[in-house]
């Protein structure tokens, strides 16, 4: 790493963090865009699927394409201490000397759908760095992952054997919106087992998919990381995937669908924020009347600095009584 | 004395990492996790990094703060290096912090040559995090 190349590189990591700690009433202060010129790969699965290394391997492979790649890796915040362990890139060392790699360790923070809080300007920001390629992993908690479809153009689900009960328990959401399956470890006993209860799943899941020869087939694939063919496919299922959609979905429908992910993540956030200063005696009242507090203060103004959030708790105090 | 179990590190991004050949990271994963118990995000390196290496992930990671672990005797080499490798990537003001059998009449050339805090294994925990939080204010 060069002393200019590094301090590009610390900007845009600083960038990384101001964008990571910005309040809800930062972020729509803020004017930032999406080009969405970026290929945007998102990796979800249970913990211990693997994820971490395949993303490696899986890089290693997409260099070959033109750019840059930059992985940024979510793991889970402490509910108890607001602290977290970020240990994704312990398993990614192998690409940690390449200059055309950019790791980004990530908190989950407030958010409890396998992402982070401000994912949305995280990914602009990278994107506007000139990276070609962003791949995401998401926290790994199992069920509830398939938000990060809203912010990736290409989903892949990565499962392992042995785990029988994995395809029962995410039965409804990510079976039905990934686009691309992975079997991995592949080389354990099992792999084949659960591939093929993938594909009969897949196939009752999506009977209407048979049909039409111009909708996604989401492949299954078995992949192991010391099977370098294996990740070459995966490598090219990838290529495939990003080329059906630029063949089929409109670039504009992708960013709107972003944009509404950003958005309902921005409400969220600050949903909580009103929460946590909800004076408790506002917590008496009848559950229609809580509604209706917070839903004024919502609507009120825009989050704003804390001074005059005291305004507004006196103010809905003095009405509440 | 309060203990670990406030958030005095909230909002701190810190690296936990182990230069050079020893192979005892019992201590690095202790204070990792008595740090992301005050509130801090933890990233660790995991065992034999090399200074290079840890100062390319504290750019790349934004940290506050480097935590060295080092038990193998050699933590004035491995201190110096690192302090070059950061200066070498122009992040020379991120403060390091040097943990592991350190005798203390080293403590002097370590503070000389950057170290911000020295911490072994008979200070208690708490105090350790409670002097890393007031170091990073």
């Amino acid at each position: 790493m060069t002393a200019s190349s590094a301090r590009q590189r610390r900007l845009m990591a600083r960038a990384l963090s101001r964008a990571a700690d910005a309040s809800v009433a930062e972020v729509l202060a803020s004017t930032r865009g999406s080009a969405g010129v970026c290929r945007r790969i998102g990796v979800t699965g249970p913990p211990g699927a693997g994820k971490s290394s395949l993303i490696t391997a899986l890089a290693r492979r997409r260099l070959a394409r033109d750019g840059d790649i930059a992985i940024l890796a979510v793991d889970p915040t402490s509910p108890v201490s607001g602290g977290a362990i970020l240990g994704d890139r312990i398993r990614m060392e192998d690409l940690a000397h390449n200059p055309r790699i950019y790791i980004r360790s990530l908190a989950s923070r407030s958010s409890h759908d396998g992402l982070a809080d401000n994912l949305a300007d995280i990914l602009e920001i990278v994107e506007s760095a000139g990276f070609a390629e962003v791949i995401l992993e998401t926290v790994g908690v199992g069920q509830v992952e398939y938000a990060v479809r809203h912010v990736v153009d290409t989903t892949l689900l990565v499962l392992m054997p042995g785990a029988g009960d994995q395809i029962q328990a995410m039965k409804s959401g990510i079976l039905e919106t990934a686009d691309v399956f992975v079997v991995n470890k592949a080389d354990q006993p099992g792999a084949r087992q659960l591939a093929a209860e993938l594909a009969s799943v897949l196939k009752l899941k999506a009977p209407d998919r048979r049909g039409s020869s111009d909708d996604w087939q989401p492949p299954i694939l078995s992949t192991s990381i010391q099977d370098q063919a294996s990740v070459a496919a995966l490598a090219e299922a990838v290529d495939r995937h990003q080329a059906w959609l630029v063949r089929h979905r409109d670039v504009d429908e992708r960013l709107e669908r972003r944009r509404a992910q950003h958005v309902g993540s921005l409400v969220a956030r600050r949903v909580a924020e009103v929460l946590k200063e909800l004076p408790a005696e506002l917590l008496h009242l009848p559950l229609t009347s809580l509604y209706e507090a917070v839903v004024e203060r919502l609507t009120e103004t825009r989050p704003s600095s804390g001074v005059e959030n005291d305004h507004r708790s006196r103010g809905l105090l003095s009405k509440a009584r | 004395m309060t203990g670990t179990s406030e958030a005095v590190l909230k909002g701190k991004r810190i690296l936990i990492a182990k230069p050079g050949l020893d192979g005892h990271d019992v201590g690095a994963k202790v204070i990792a996790l008595a740090l992301r118990d005050a509130g801090a995000e933890v990233i660790y390196t995991g065992l034999r990094k090399t200074p290079d290496y840890i100062a390319r992930i504290a750019v790349d990671e934004d940290v506050d703060a480097v935590g060295l672990s080092v038990l193998s005797g050699s933590h004035r080499d491995l201190v110096e290096q690192t302090r070059a490798s950061l200066e070498a990537v122009e992040a020379g003001d991120i403060p390091i912090f040097l943990g592991g059998t350190i005798p203390a009449e080293d403590w002097p050339d370590l503070y000389a040559l950057g170290v911000k805090r020295i911490y072994t294994s008979e200070m208690p925990l708490a105090d350790v995090i409670a002097s890393i939080a007031e170091t990073l204010k």
